[in-house]
Parts: C-alpha cells; structure tokens; sequence
C-alpha cells in the first residue's frame, strides 16, 4: 500500500493505492492521525487505486472518521472502485462517509 | 483444474496472510476465478485468518492452521480453513447493526458480515479437536 499527500484547494487529499489489510491498515491510520496532530480536520480519501480492503482497513477509516466529527470535520471518500466499492456498500459505510466520484468534487464537498 | 486439491498448512500468525494469500491466490488461477472474485477471495481468507489469531490462539503460540481448496468446476472453488486453537464459531457473532450513525458506529465487528457476503455454503464445525470453517465461491450464475 502506497499514502500520497497532496493539497488540493486547501484541502489535504490522501492518495491510497494497492492493498489496504490487516498488516497495512495500521499505516494508513498513523498518516491520518498524523495529519490531524497538525490540526487538519477534513480529510479527502482518494480511494480510486485501492484494489482491496478488508475489515481490518474499515476499522481505520471508521476510527478516523469518528475523531474528525469531534472536531467538527470529516472524513471525505472518493473514487471508489471494485471490491473496495463492495466492501463499502455491504456494510453501508458508503451511506456513513460522504462519498464523491472525484477527487474535485469531494474537495469541493456539498 | 477440475478435481484438483491442494492444502497449506502453517504457523497461525501475521505473517503466515501472504503465503496464504499467494496459496488461494494460486488456486484462482487455476479455478480461473475473475479477478474480482479473487479479490473477494483472498478478504475472506483474511478475515478468516484475523479470527484465528485473535479467538482461536488468543495467547499467541504455536497454533496450526490448515488451508484446503479444490475445484469443483471452472469458476468455483471449495475451501476449508482449519486450526486446532480454542473452539470458535465465528457464525455465532451477532450481526452488526449497519444503521447506527458515524458516532454510535463500533469500529470493528464487521469482518463475519463480510464473510456471510461473500461467501456460499458458510459452515462451521468442531472435529476431533479441529475448528473447521468450510466455504465456497463462484463466479457462476
């Protein structure tokens, strides 16, 4: 698994490519808490290159998610592809995270 | 092919997902499972495996765990995962509730929802001191 920081129209986007499981879910969770320890409070996840995700990586985002809101943010998904998709549906996370079909669109929010 | 089977058997540890995962991954090949069946395979591998490690071997240790599929047909596989920990039936889990907000949401508990997704014929028996999941997966109609 692959994070990229990018800044996108002032927002931080986190690019996660490969495999998100049950021993790289651990990173994935360390970059967002790191961006948060910075103050960050919304984040853009940028899932478009994401080729699997299991249970192990829904507790992350679930986690992650649950610290923004207390601090008046979100969590921002986008791009969501095959399984990744699936997974997210199928537990109805994707009625949760606000879900956009591009990396702009999910900057820009609304 | 057709009528082939092949087991692995390994340490229950982290490190034993990518040598399993390449196992079934194998097998797919051969099952000429689509890709994105194969993707769903190697989850409920994994989240199988995950249980294991935390339910059947809680204390760490040596524990054995036993990974068999065969190929009933093109597009399908058949599988078994077997350990030898303390008797766990993951199906006994409660479902999750899926409607509860972001802030009432549990952060994990969705791994054997997963598994009841994805999988056919889920079933799990004790044997002879074995914990033994037994599933399949299709890719046909």
């Amino acid at each position: 698994m692959t994070i990229d920081r990018s800044e996108i129209g002032g927002k931080v986007v986190l690019h996660v490519a490969g495999r998100m499981d049950a021993e790289s879910a651990s990173h994935f969770e360390a970059q967002c808490d790191s961006c948060i320890s910075e103050g960050i409070t919304s984040l853009v996840i940028d899932l478009g290159d994401l080729s699997y995700v299991s249970s192990m990586g829904l507790r992350s985002f679930v986690a992650i998610a649950q610290k923004l809101k207390s601090k008046d943010g979100e969590l921002r998904i986008c791009r969501l592809t095959g399984l990744a998709r699936q997974v997210f549906e199928i537990t109805r996370l994707s009625q949760i995270f606000p879900m956009y079909d591009s990396v702009e669109s999910a900057v820009l929010g609304g | 092919m057709p009528g082939t089977t092949r087991s692995l058997t390994l340490t229950a540890k982290p490190e034993s997902l990518g040598p399993v995962t390449e196992f079934v991954r194998k097998g797919a090949r051969e099952a000429d499972l689509p890709e994105l069946h194969t993707r769903q395979l190697e989850l409920l591998i994994e989240e199988i495996l995950v249980n294991i490690w935390r339910y059947a071997y809680p204390e760490g240790g040596s524990g054995t765990v036993m990974v068999t599929y065969s190929i009933p047909r093109p597009g399908e596989m058949d599988l078994e995962v077997g350990d030898q920990g303390v008797e766990f039936d993951p199906l006994m889990a409660a479902p999750p509730d899926l409607t509860l907000d972001l802030s009432r949401r549990p952060v994990g508990g969705l791994g054997v929802h997963l598994l009841r997704s994805f999988a056919r014929s889920l079933n799990y028996r004790r044997q002879r001191g074995w914990n033994r999941l037994s599933f399949g997966i299709s890719a046909n109609p």
